[in-house]
């Protein structure tokens, strides 16, 4: 019983002071913001209070509404499409493989080009290269086909995290699980579904929360491939936050969207690991 | 290690080949950066053929005058800095955190709510929290490197938190009550059974964290700029002018800077491959 | 244990290096002398500021000036002013943040500098036009200003034959005839959406009023009925550029026309040094867009390019005042203007680039107008709606958005015009 009660103790001592110092820089700050949600500072300057001005605004602007069914779509497709790709990359790079260094390193690359080299160059195989070879125009250029051209250029550069996430997920799966696989026959598919997944899927819930809250926050590769672009097709909601709240001077207007937009992430991300969470098993 | 004798025979070579095939999806791009971090402007052009063309001559020119431009050493002593110092105590801290609440939060209800208060602060986007740090960092008197690390600390307090607590899902109890049994108190327990366990989950975290907080440019900016002292991304930033950008030095520079993530990558990932979870449980 | 002793020392590091940087590092070394900050937002320039520092420096023993050019000058800026840490003198463009900081009364009134006496009328006015509502009170001492129009290949003309034209119907004679030789008459880097209003600013010079903007917070006309002509020309042009447009960004644009795929090229003297820079040797000048049907009524588009204000709060006027009269002096300016490649606003003959050449004389007799875009919040995304515009080509349709966006992004600002109006203008 004394036992139980210092356990309980001793983690109290850990917990209190690392929430006390994640409630300063967290939560304090978007208390803060949520003040200015409020008001209509520019950012600097002096400023009135608006009451819900701003968030009635937001849900009659057509131009918000457009982000977050942009932004929702493009999240989704670049999930899947993520972790698809990672899971299959994840097992092949734990597999009996050659080099196994080597390509580890070669397909973590992606993830640290920074913004100018990846706009760059993505946005010269878009523009002149791949027209040339498919004889088609640009595709950042069509507001049909823009989003996906950056959902191909996020999915690139994300994979390497995601990758890296399942392969460490591959690592605590023992080795013996797959030999007493081995022994019932159960082989490559079955082995996978029946025997991997299912203890790997603390891993693929970390991983689809984090892919989708990443590819809901999109930003980077919007400002280096399109800006918005082709006739603000691709804004997403934190391009809009960031360029009008800190560049422009609705500061009050897009620290209302970044609360409702937390809100939003806040229930999705809830409802995923609530799902996800009931599979988990301890082991 | 009987693994070592079995890789030679037993390598999947279909699966070998498909990587390196893949691996084109990323030489491409990286050959192109390499190609332009070596030429001049002049040489620039949209024409595909001379774009992927080899470059007139491999001077390091480029390079020189990259570092000059964003006084590389200092600005690179402080990312390295700064990225050293977030990782060693994320894994330190989180790592802790993570245990107190990965073991307590199926029993008690309030460090359940303790880690989703915690991850739920992912969520929150950092342009909201962005000027409100600023004025709160500024008045503590902490707007410089320093408060750079404790924001980072708080900004992947939340990932990080739900990877090891993803981590000690499999990692069975039976560990800490063999130590219980003989005596041992829970903080060494920790320290002595479970820490040395999750190396492969330390390093998982450590690239992680290392990669945020090296790449990044908005923190820095906003919280350090008027030190005069700078980062390796707020100082790469010189290259882009509002009516102009020199891509072939920002280039150089981004090629630069690369490297010493690619180099902690590669040191980390032999951790995560040697996972000792396996040698536990027997 | 080990790693129990470990984690302590680094928790004692850590708490010994929190007293070290609680205590400030920001207090200003107690010498008796007075020092000013000063902020810049062209971190290009930062090499004719460093020596203007050590000259300043150098030649005054009293004051030491510190110039900060940092990038993203203008959130470093703001972060400043939360901070509550402003930087004593800012130098920034004439546009809407220019605006948006007299309106948020966060500037000094200068209107007793002497140097201000040295500054071109025209550039004064630009100023005061800046002003959401007409404040009293002079802000801003206008320092370089740019100019833009239409920068064409000196030596393709003169190899063609082709004249500078100076009405529309001439340019667009000009165009078919390039044309018919095989060559782009035009450029564009649309990808860009801020390009687009390379183009529409030069041609609202000429065919809207230059107060456009302020009549219309009056509530006395509308953008329907004053920019139609201008959304008209833009589709114009476009026939004569490459067929999309669209994919090409400001940098493509810029190798395009350095590596001679067109004749001409619609945007302003700053894109010179991006474009010289892949083609050293090129012979670039450029002419006032001749977006009118009667050569005289054309205009050129300038504006200021760089301000000097002094902040609201700092304490040693005196002192910034010797710093602007010192980057008012002519060796000074010189040395700006050797490295970027501007119009000075001081009423005195200066060197200037030769891409300047074909603007020369409207820039020598002072017939120029403001960009439109220096009065358009950014969050309306002026440039994005020009974009969108141009890819469909309806102009009642854009021009209705442009009225209702107009509405709600100034909402705060027109409601101050309105009552500016209803006391009489005072």
């Amino acid at each position: 019983m004394n036992k139980k009660l210092s356990r309980n103790r001793t983690f109290l001592i850990i917990a209190i002071p690392v929430l006390a110092l994640f409630f300063s820089f967290n939560t304090l700050p978007l208390i803060k913001g949520l003040m200015y949600s409020f008001t209509n500072f520019r950012g600097f300057g002096s400023y009135d209070w608006v009451g819900f001005r701003n968030y009635i605004d937001l849900f009659t602007d057509a131009r918000v509404g457009k982000s977050y069914l942009f932004t929702f779509k493009f999240a989704i497709l670049a999930t899947i499409v993520t972790n698809v790709i990672s899971l299959i990359l994840a097992l092949g790079l734990n597999s009996k493989i050659r080099a196994k260094s080597a390509l580890r390193g070669i397909y973590f690359i992606p993830r640290i080009l920074g913004g100018l080299v990846v706009g760059y160059i993505f946005g010269y195989i878009f523009t002149y290269i791949l027209p040339a070879i498919t004889g088609h125009g640009s595709m950042l250029s069509n507001t049909k086909t823009a989003w996906i051209a950056i959902v191909i250029v996020a999915a690139w550069q994300s994979i390497a995290q995601t990758t890296l996430i399942y392969i460490s997920g591959l690592q605590t799966v023992p080795e013996d699980v797959y030999e007493a696989g081995a022994i019932d026959g159960a082989t490559g598919w079955q082995s996978f579904k029946s025997l991997t997944f299912p203890l790997i899927i603390p891993f693929f819930s970390i991983n689809m929360v984090l892919s989708m809250k990443d590819f809901l926050m999109v930003f980077d590769q919007i400002m280096a491939l399109t800006k918005g672009g082709p006739a603000q097709s691709t804004e997403s909601i934190s391009y809009l936050i960031y360029n009008n709240g800190m560049g422009g001077g609705q500061f009050g207007f897009q620290s209302a969207n970044a609360v409702i937009f937390f809100i939003v992430i806040v229930i999705i991300s809830v409802v995923q690991l609530t799902i996800t969470g009931k599979k988990e098993e301890q082991l | 290690m009987k693994k070592k004798n079995k890789v030679a025979a037993n390598t999947n070579w279909p699966v070998t080949i498909l990587l390196f095939a893949g691996c084109l999806t990323v030489i491409f791009p990286l050959y192109m950066a390499f190609v332009i971090a070596f030429k001049k402007p002049s040489e620039m052009t949209n024409d595909i053929a001379g774009a992927l063309s080899l470059p007139k001559s491999w001077s390091l020119e480029n390079f020189a005058e990259a570092m000059r431009v964003t006084d590389f050493w200092h600005s690179f002593g402080y990312s390295l800095m700064i990225t050293l110092i977030t990782v060693v105590l994320a894994i330190l801290i989180h790592s802790l955190a993570g245990y107190a609440i990965g073991r307590s939060m199926a029993k008690s209800k309030f460090f359940n709510i303790s880690y989703l208060y915690i991850v739920s602060g992912m969520f929150v986007p950092f342009a909201i929290l962005m000027m409100p740090l600023v004025k709160q960092t500024a008045q503590i008197g902490i707007d410089n490197w320093f408060g750079v690390i404790v924001c980072y600390l708080v900004f992947y307090m939340p990932m990080n938190v739900m990877l090891y607590t993803g981590y000690l899902k499999n990692i069975p109890i039976a560990l800490e009550e063999a130590a219980f049994v003989d005596g041992a108190s829970t903080w060494s327990t920790y320290w002595r059974v479970i820490f040395p366990i999750m190396k492969p989950m330390h390093a998982t975290v450590a690239v992680l964290t290392a990669l945020g907080t090296w790449n990044d440019v908005m923190t820095p900016l906003v919280i350090m700029s008027g030190t005069g002292a700078n980062t390796l991304p707020l100082a790469q930033l010189t290259f882009q002018t509002q009516f102009g950008t020199n891509y072939n030095l920002a280039f150089a520079s981004y090629l630069l800077a690369l490297l010493p993530i690619l180099i902690f990558y590669l040191i980390c990932q032999k951790q995560i491959i040697n996972g000792v979870v396996n040698g536990a449980v027997k | 244990m080990k790693k129990k002793l470990i984690a302590t020392f680094l928790v004692a590091v850590l708490m010994v290096t929190t007293v070290f940087s609680a205590s400030g590092c920001s207090s200003k070394k107690a010498d008796g002398k007075t020092h000013i900050t000063m902020l810049q937002y062209k971190p290009e320039a930062v090499k004719a500021f460093e020596k203007m520092e050590k000259e300043f420096n150098a030649s005054h023993d009293d004051i030491v000036l510190e110039i900060e050019s940092p990038n993203d000058a203008m959130t470093v800026l703001k972060t400043r002013f939360i901070k509550e840490d402003p930087p004593d003198i800012i130098g920034i463009g004439g546009d809407v943040n220019f605006s948006n900081f007299v309106d948020a009364e966060m500037l000094m009134d200068i209107s007793d500098f002497e140097g201000l006496s040295l500054i071109k009328d025209a550039y004064k006015e630009i100023d005061k036009n800046l002003e959401f509502v007409p404040t009293d009170g002079v802000y801003a001492v206008p320092y370089v200003a740019n100019a833009a129009g239409v920068l064409y290949n000196r030596e393709m003309f003169e190899k063609n034959n082709w004249e500078i034209p100076t009405t529309w119907n001439e340019l667009m004679d000009l165009c078919k005839t390039i044309q018919k030789s095989g060559t782009l008459p035009f450029y564009f880097g649309f990808k860009d959406t801020w390009t687009c209003l390379a183009p529409w600013n030069a041609l609202a010079c000429g065919l809207a009023p230059a107060d456009v903007c302020r009549q219309v917070n009056k509530g006395e006309t509308k953008f329907a009925d004053e920019y139609d002509d201008v959304a008209e020309k833009m589709l114009e042009l476009l026939p004569y550029g490459p067929s999309d447009p669209f994919a090409y960004n400001y940098n493509d644009a810029c190798t395009a026309f350095a590596n001679g795929e067109s004749a001409m090229y619609p945007i302003g003297s700053y894109a010179v040094p991006q474009i010289q820079s892949v083609n050293p040797d090129m012979d670039i000048d450029s002419f006032v867009m001749p977006a009118c049907d009667n050569a005289d009524d054309n205009i050129l588009n300038s504006g200021v390019d760089f301000q000097f204000s002094v902040t609201k709060d700092c304490e040693n006027k005196e002192a910034a005042y010797e710093v602007l009269s010192f980057l008012l002096e002519d060796s000074t300016i010189q040395t700006y203007l050797d490295d970027q490649n501007a119009v000075p606003c001081k009423d005195k003959e200066f060197q200037l680039s030769p891409a300047l050449d074909g603007m020369l004389s409207y820039i020598n007799e002072g017939k120029m107008t403001d960009y439109q875009d220096h009065y358009y919040p950014s969050e309306m995304a002026v440039d994005a709606q020009i974009q969108t515009f141009l890819l469909d080509g309806n102009v009642d349709k854009f021009l209705k958005k442009f009225d209702t966006d107009w509405l709600r992004y100034n909402r705060d600002i027109i409601r101050k015009v309105q009552e500016y109006e209803e006391k009489g203008g005072k």
